[in-house]
């Protein structure tokens, strides 16, 4: 089960594209100026749902709290991820805990954050050797931020909170958008761990697209492999079935095709 | 035959008054109508009958057609279209209540009398009976309507009879036309006996638990009749006559003493029926369990004619001012004070007890007990935006409960269970039920922009400006407890798991349907416009000589602040309209997901389990507020009943002689307890 070359190599760039996108560069001063206040006002008002696993949680009590007060930044816990900035990730990630980080990671609303707390995040940490373990949070979701530290101190923790903020302001912390772009790569890595039969209620194909994010990278073997056994989620639909009008209707139906 | 059937008509439609514009509407009317009856072959008899209707007195038209009623259904109530039957009768009953001009007019006095042992008995109608009969036969024309299609034949196939429910509704409105229009004690009484043996009636037509709940009423009812029997029978004693006017002088006359015994036992009596705290356990379950097109017209209107009964004698002849010279020894209190105090009392315990309550049908009649208190305790502040307050509230509430009902009747039809823990997630198979509730909980809690808004403010705008802080706390924390339960109400029916049993539930039948939005369009349209009910309110204070409410269209004028529900509306619907041009100006899309594309800590929910929370609901608030609820009420009626039988068990024996040494107890304990 153990992939020894999932370790990155010191020193080398974490797979995940960061930086503007190409295409997107405005010329307009004032959309300029219109992106700047928005990223402004993204980069001050944070909600995180801070998805306890591993011990790295509990240096979050100190630093939510009136000593360290994240709060003074603009950031505060969210208890659900339809209105949730940041997913924080607090430690060593299991292989069953995985599975619901990332159901709860697809249900965010983008833009969307990640922070992985505690070197177990990083690169497995004390758990490098553990059969239940996930090594490198990155393999399955881009990450923004890692805050390495066994466990990260309170100083530590706002110290990569506040590298996130300055990361939105200058419109850097796009690590989201390569989720959807390469999302064949991410599911093929999920696929490894879990088996072929592996699927989330999100369906993230048809949000690359409702983002405008659907790239050559976005389809692999790795989404044929689900698209042979997804059961789409639908939205349950909003039905008026009022029996009287139902029966005319069908009746006028049936008086359609006999004639 | 002198007069042809289109004359007949033009009597029929000229005796409706109707309004200027709609004249060129009664023409088109009166010739079609005119084609009918020239092209049917009426009888002769039929025709002169017509004839004699129309000729009538108006009250006398009125109490005929509503007899009419009463006897057409007894005969033909078992007949499939008895159901349309009954919802024309009572239209016309309407249109013959609206053809007597009582409210705008003068008082009328019916022809009809009885003459029992050299008293007679006679019935007249005014502003309050007309307004308290357009609310009545308003309740039995939607209850009508309502029961009228699907629901009868579910009723029906349930071996029920559907002549015993449209009896039981006629002799329901026919009781409470004759109360209503009662001109003097006897009529009264006989109105109130009436009254209480309909709705008994409508209460047991089901037997088992509702049965129970009716018998219950029963006992509560024959105690209540007895206290109004002894009022009856003081006011007779003092002023010599059962003439209403008599019995003005009489109460004019009488000592301290004598009018707080009259108080004590008329506001007894009618508090019974109105379910005022100490009286209010019978209430809930005899509702709730009635079948659930008479529940509608029980929750309605029926517990109404307890506040009838106090607006007549408590607030129109002894009066407000008087109350207050009734200080109540050693306190500081008047009996003013003590009544607006049980009003206030009879909010907040029987709202706090819908709280808990996780049967809908229960939720909203626990409900209905706590919205009476509102009533009277805007009649009890006495001034002209309290009582107006009051009053509105009967017409607000009666409109409201009857679409909330309506609403989980028509999820009880679908689903078969009123239970809130076993249904949820209905909103996108009953849409349009899903409004009516909606509309109905923002108006039963008192929110604008519906109709309760109007009248619950009032009774809190005169608790303030009236100097009487603690009773407006007091109402706003039964307010907070309608707003909290009433959220229960929709959030477990129509919000959250959609249950795998109710995949293919279907929207409420047509002939449901229609009545429920046509009340939900009438709760808001009476909060958009107030000034129409306003108008009826306003005669009904006129009439009792209260002081008048200032009312306008939009709601009331008023030096110390006024209400304007035409503006308020306005800008409580820019203020969406400003937030949806900023959502989906910028372009805000919304996508909708699946039920089971959600979040529950991360755990992939599926179908077979569930995963909404109605069960423990509010379980925190609970934790803080649970130890409060003891059942002392209950525990009073048990003992008071224990009490009873041991009373009734010992009376047995004394009368039978079959327990002597029972008997020889008793007497040996009276004469220890005579020589101690
Ligand atoms: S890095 Fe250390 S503190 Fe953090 S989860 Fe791993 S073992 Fe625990």
């Amino acid at each position: 089960m153990t992939h020894i070359d999932q370790v990155p190599t010191p020193g080398a760039p974490l797979p995940v594209e960061i930086g503007v996108t190409p295409g997107a560069k405005r010329t307009n001063p004032f959309a300029q100026v219109f992106d700047e206040l928005v990223r402004f006002a993204q980069s001050r008002s944070l909600f995180m749902l801070h998805y306890c696993t591993g011990c790295g949680a509990v240096e979050l009590p100190p630093a939510m709290t009136a000593r360290f007060d994240m709060e003074r930044l603009g950031i505060q816990p969210m208890v659900s991820p339809r209105q949730a900035d940041i997913l924080l990730i607090t430690g060593y990630v299991s292989v069953k805990t995985l599975k619901r980080v990332i159901l709860t990671y697809e249900q965010m609303n983008s833009p969307k954050y990640v922070i992985g707390i505690c070197s177990c995040t990083v690169n497995g940490g004390m758990y490098w050797q553990s059969y239940a373990t996930a090594k490198k949070l990155n393999d399955y979701m881009p990450v923004d931020i890692y805050i390495a530290g066994c466990m990260p101190r309170p100083e530590a923790v706002i110290e990569g909170l506040r590298g996130l903020i300055e990361n939105i302001r200058n419109g850097r912390a796009d690590a989201w958008k390569d989720y959807y772009r390469r999302y064949d790569h991410y599911l093929g890595n999920q696929q490894r761990l879990f088996g072929a039969d592996w699927q989330t209620p999100t369906d993230v194909i048809a949000e690359a697209r409702h983002y405008d994010l659907f790239g050559p990278a976005t389809l692999g073997a790795h989404t044929a492999l689900l698209e042979q056994h997804q059961r789409p989620l639908e939205a349950l639909a909003m039905r008026i079935e009022i029996p009287e009008l139902m029966r005319r209707r069908s009746r006028a139906d049936q008086g359609g095709t006999a004639q | 035959m002198a007069t042809s059937p289109t004359t007949v008509m033009d009597q029929l439609l000229t005796g409706l008054h109707l309004p200027d514009g709609l004249d060129a509407f009664a023409g088109v009317i009166r010739e079609s109508l005119a084609q009918v009856t020239n092209s049917a072959s009426w009888t002769r008899y039929g025709r002169q009958s017509l004839e004699w209707l129309i000729g009538m007195n108006p009250v006398d038209r009125l109490f005929m057609l509503s007899a009419l009623t009463l006897l057409l259904m007894l005969l033909l109530g078992r007949l499939r279209s008895a159901g349309v039957l009954a919802v024309l009768l009572y239209g016309a009953q309407f249109a013959a209540l609206l053809s007597t001009d009582t409210l705008f007019g003068a008082p009328l006095a019916a022809e009809v009398r009885i003459t029992v042992a050299d008293q007679s008995l006679h019935w007249s109608y005014d502003a309050l009976s007309w307004f308290f009969a357009m609310l009545t036969i308003g309740a039995g024309f939607v209850t009508a309507w309502y029961a009228a299609g699907s629901w009868m034949r579910r009723y029906r196939e349930a071996g029920r009879s559907a002549r015993a429910f449209h009896v039981a509704l006629a002799l329901n409105c026919f009781g409470m036309l004759l109360l209503i229009g009662s001109a003097d004690l006897l009529s009264l009484f006989l109105g109130w006996e009436l009254v209480s043996w309909a709705s008994f009636l409508l209460m047991a037509l089901v037997g088992g638990l509702g049965a129970q709940a009716a018998l219950k009423y029963l006992a509560y009812a024959i105690s209540g009749a007895m206290l109004i029997l002894g009022a009856i029978a003081l006011l007779y004693s003092v002023g010599g006559s059962f003439e209403y006017d008599a019995v003005v002088a009489a109460i004019r006359g009488m000592t301290d003493a004598q009018v707080w015994t009259l108080l004590l036992l008329l506001g007894g009596g009618f508090a019974v029926k109105l379910a005022l705290l100490p009286f209010h356990l019978w209430q809930a379950a005899a509702y709730a369990e009635a079948p659930g097109a008479g529940s509608v017209f029980l929750g309605a209107i029926s517990a109404r004619m307890g506040l009838f009964g106090i607006i007549v004698f408590i607030v129109g002849m002894i009066g407000v001012s008087r109350l207050m010279t009734l200080e109540i020894p050693y306190t500081f209190m008047s009996s003013r004070e003590l009544i607006a105090w049980i009003a206030a009392l009879t909010i907040i315990v029987p709202t706090y007890t819908a709280l808990q309550q996780h049967d809908a049908r229960y939720l909203l009649a626990w409900h209905g007990i706590g919205q009476g208190g509102y009533m009277l305790l805007g009649l009890m502040v006495g001034d002209a935006v309290g009582s107006a307050g009051g009053l509105l509230h009967c017409f607000n509430y009666a409109i409201t409960q009857a679409a909330l009902l309506m609403a989980v009747f028509a999820v009880v039809h679908r689903t078969g269970t009123a239970d809130l823990n076993q249904l949820g997630g209905l909103v996108t198979r009953m849409p349009l039920t899903f409004l009516v509730l909606l509309f109905g909980i923002i108006s039963l809690a008192g929110l604008p922009p519906m109709a309760g808004f109007v009248s619950k403010w009032m009774v809190y705008r005169s608790l303030i400006t009236e100097g009487m802080p603690l009773l407006f706390v007091t109402a706003v924390v039964g307010t907070l407890g309608t707003i909290l339960s009433v959220y229960k109400l929709i959030h477990n029916i129509f919000l959250g798991q959609l249950r795998v049993e109710h995949q293919e539930v279907a929207e409420a039948p047509l002939s449901m349907l229609i009545p429920m939005l046509g009340l939900s369009a009438l709760i808001f349209l009476a909060g958009f416009i107030p000034g129409p009910a306003l108008s009826w309110v306003a005669q009904v204070q006129g009439q009792l000589g209260l002081p008048v409410v200032p009312w306008v269209l939009g709601g009331i004028v008023d030096p110390r602040g006024g209400l304007d529900m035409i503006w308020l509306v306005g800008i409580l619907m820019a203020g969406f309209g400003v937030g949806a041009l900023v959502f989906y100006g910028f372009g805000g899309r919304s996508r909708r997901v699946h039920q089971l594309d959600n979040y529950a800590g991360g755990h992939f929910l599926t179908a077979d389990v569930h995963y909404q929370y109605s069960d423990n609901f509010y379980a925190g608030l609970m934790h803080l507020i649970g130890p409060w609820y003891r059942g002392a009420f209950r525990w009073l009626e048990r003992s008071l009943a224990a009490t009873l039988d041991l009373v009734s068990f010992g009376a047995e024996g004394l009368y039978r002689l079959a327990q002597p040494t029972l008997l020889m107890l008793a007497a040996a304990v009276a004469m220890l307890a005579w020589v101690l």
